[in-house]
């Protein structure tokens, strides 16, 4: 008999249902309602009061539940990132998922020595540049605070870089209205326009309020100045579990997702269908050592309900992280919650999956630990594919000629195995399956050590599509207008 | 061992009830009011401390302790004499300007409290010249600076250029801390202490001012 292709699952994890969803965001509209949020930006505020808010205390402010659901309405539920020559690389629906690497570390592991140093410019290019030649790495952020770039336009500086050293889109972090204002110049420039830009966005913005329910000014200027010129923006707080929020994670949730309202309704009122990402990064404080864990199971299981809540409820992309860990160096405990992070992420379909490569909760980065997940987020794939049931992948005429086929007839002489192995199996390159002989005499070597091997590899011979040099000569321009 | 052993005991474990209970008793018998802070609360807030330092024991239950201590500490208060040595040490902490966040600023005083010292906070966004105008008022013996980003860091800088126009410096040890700041940088600024967490804080806090 023919054997159709019969449809198969592709593992999905749900942590809540419509109603379990209903009563956070409910949770959250009450905080809005009732508790209220420190608005710190003049025009805002004013904005908010002519939409309906309450205000004491000069800028407490009180959000009735009518202006979340419709900032909810307006505001797409679809819209993608192309890449720097404006391919669409990053369509954001339903479940897509994409990796990429953070922002804002302080430390780097030197790729030469191993020693955890102060972060430079030339860090944030080689990151970059790493990304740009890793297939399953889909975004750039800077992953560096470079020690060496004027400290006011630090971030202007690290956005120059990943544009020279990569053509990926970029997620970017600016301080106030005056840098980004800088950033968008250079990538209307990179784009061949303002329009160009706004057509086919490669850039989105990171910012973030501060938790508990303080929007601070220098924020909403980035957050007005991006609903205006349409480029996407994600806004969380950091209500970490303990930290910036209550220690429950409902209650954490409901606060972040009460923030990241905030800040939707702000966004929508200042650029009606404006893009913008959910995710309010709820992580944990931990109890010990008061650091806000990026290898912890919370994080994980805060963003993979908040997919669901975007599947019942908001219908708006989300923001969430994995590949990062709390270990100090790349070690087992570092490939165990990259790996935990990394396939919770993608078997619960958040979309903008940020941090990759982070050790020391988010204080060091690793070019090696961006490597390492560039092979998990493979493996993760493999899995969350699923298993194709049809007339190839059942294989029967295969065994029927294995089976009764010449004496020493075997699968892997079959040609059935030629053309399917490669899709069939999951093929590692960094992870070690040689036999132990091998092993050894290929230098014994641990992942770490191979993932440092393959960063050099790529670092030394990826060749990155360069900038023209009008588009070099106006990032430099720019940069110097700003020193 | 101390006679106010179930008074430091109701503080490790706690208890607000318990503790307010014995602190009474302990003023009830007559006892000196630095007896009592000295060998109840503060010998209790150091077991605290220890246990933290080993890992026996988590943060909010270390906070816990140390809100407990103070609420002991407020019932001793009237009965302070002059010429008691009541504290440690003062310390004036603020989050520099520009930065608005308070969670490691709120951890480290707390800390320091607990500790026996005597704390003022000046909040959020403190500008360098409310720091000074600060020091000159209430004289503390240490100025803690806290920032989270790395483009606020640079207040502390000029938060001590501050001190020293106003010939303040050399009157006041200054410590720094936040998620940003390294050893490297409290040397290349030249403050003369710097806290990785807020229990490193406590312990350069007392080596600062000589207390073992």
């Amino acid at each position: 008999m023919k054997y159709e292709e019969v449809p198969t699952f592709q593992p999905r994890l749900k942590v809540l249902n419509r109603e379990q969803a209903l009563a956070i965001h409910q949770a959250a509209l009450e905080i809005l309602q009732n508790v209220g949020v420190r608005m710190e930006h003049k025009a805002v505020l004013e904005m908010l009061v002519g939409a309906g808010c309450q205000v004491s205390n000069q800028n407490w402010v009180t959000m009735p539940a009518i202006l979340v659901e419709e900032a909810l309405g307006s505001a797409p539920k679809e819209f993608d990132l192309y890449d720097q020559r404006g391919n669409k690389t990053i369509p954001l629906a339903d479940g897509n998922y994409f990796y990429g690497t953070g922002s804002d570390t302080t430390f780097t592991l030197d790729l030469e020595t191993g020693e955890r140093r102060r972060s430079i410019l030339k860090d944030a290019a080689n990151f970059a540049k790493l990304v740009d030649g890793l297939e399953n790495i889909d975004f750039a952020m800077s992953m560096c605070n470079p020690a060496d770039a004027p400290i006011e336009d630090i971030y202007v500086h690290a956005f120059a870089e990943m544009v020279k050293n990569t053509n990926k889109p970029i997620i970017f972090i600016a301080d106030s209205g005056r840098d980004i204002t800088k950033i968008y110049q250079i990538a209307c420039l990179v784009a061949g326009g303002e329009k160009e830009l706004e057509q086919k966005p490669f850039i989105l913005n990171y910012s973030e309020a501060i938790s508990p329910l303080r929007f601070p000014e220098n924020v909403m200027e980035k957050l007005i100045f991006c609903a205006k010129k349409k480029i996407p923006i994600c806004l969380p707080s950091g209500s970490n579990a303990g930290g910036g929020a209550p220690v429950t994670l409902a209650g954490a949730m409901a606060l972040g997702l009460a923030e990241n309202l905030v800040g939707l309704v702000v966004h929508q009122l200042a650029g009606k269908g404006s893009p913008f990402l959910l995710g309010p990064n709820v992580s944990t404080l931990d109890m010990k050592s008061t650091i806000v864990s990026y290898g912890c199971p919370e994080w994980s299981l805060t963003q993979a309900a908040l997919a669901d809540m975007r599947d019942e409820l908001y219908g708006l992309p989300i923001w969430a992280y994995a590949g990062s860990s709390d270990a100090k160096i790349m070690d087992a405990q570092a490939g165990a919650e990259s790996m935990f992070s990394i396939i919770t992420a993608m078997l619960s379909r958040t979309n903008i999956i940020h941090d990759v490569g982070f050790l020391e909760y988010g204080n060091t980065s690793s070019l090696e630990m961006v490597t390492m997940a560039n092979e998990l987020v493979a493996m993760s794939r493999f899995f969350t594919e699923g298993i194709p049931v049809n007339e190839g992948t059942l294989a029967l005429e295969a065994i029927e000629r294995v089976v009764s086929g010449e004496p020493g007839s075997i699968f892997l002489m079959d040609d059935h195995t030629f053309e399917h192995f490669m899709k069939a199996q999951f093929l590692p390159v960094l992870l070690d399956r040689s036999r132990y002989d091998s092993w050894k005499g290929a230098g014994a070597t641990d992942l770490y050590q191979r993932c440092n091997t393959e960063a050099k590899r790529i670092l030394a011979e990826h060749k990155v599509e360069p900038k023209t040099d009008t588009v070099l000569k106006g990032i430099n321009e720019i940069l110097k207008g700003g020193i | 061992m101390s006679e106010f052993r179930a008074l430091s005991e109701a503080i490790i474990k706690g208890d607000v009830k318990m503790a307010i209970a014995e602190t009474q008793t302990a003023l009830d018998e007559g006892n000196k009011v630095q007896d009592i802070l000295d060998n109840g609360l503060i010998t209790a807030m150091n077991e605290v401390g220890d246990n933290f330092s080993k890992g026996l024991i988590f943060v909010p239950q270390m906070l816990r302790s140390a809100k407990v201590m103070q609420e002991c500490t407020r019932m001793l208060e009237p009965f302070f004499q002059e010429g008691d040595v009541t504290s440690k040490g003062k310390v004036l902490i603020g989050t520099v300007k520009g930065d608005l966040h308070d969670i490691g600023k709120n951890l480290v005083s707390m800390m320091l409290e607990g500790a026996g010292f005597t704390i003022t906070d000046l909040g959020v966004d403190v500008p360098p010249e409310k720091f000074v105008e600060k020091i000159r008022e209430i004289q503390p013996d240490i100025l803690a600076l806290s920032a989270l980003l790395s483009t606020t860091m640079p207040a502390m800088p000029l938060t001590i250029e501050a001190l020293q126009k106003a010939g303040l410096r050399d009157k006041v040890k200054i410590m720094i801390g936040g998620a940003p700041v390294t050893e490297k940088y409290c040397q290349e600024i030249k403050a003369d202490a710097y806290g990785s967490d807020a229990g490193a804080a406590v312990a350069k806090a007392k080596i600062l001012l000589g207390i073992d």
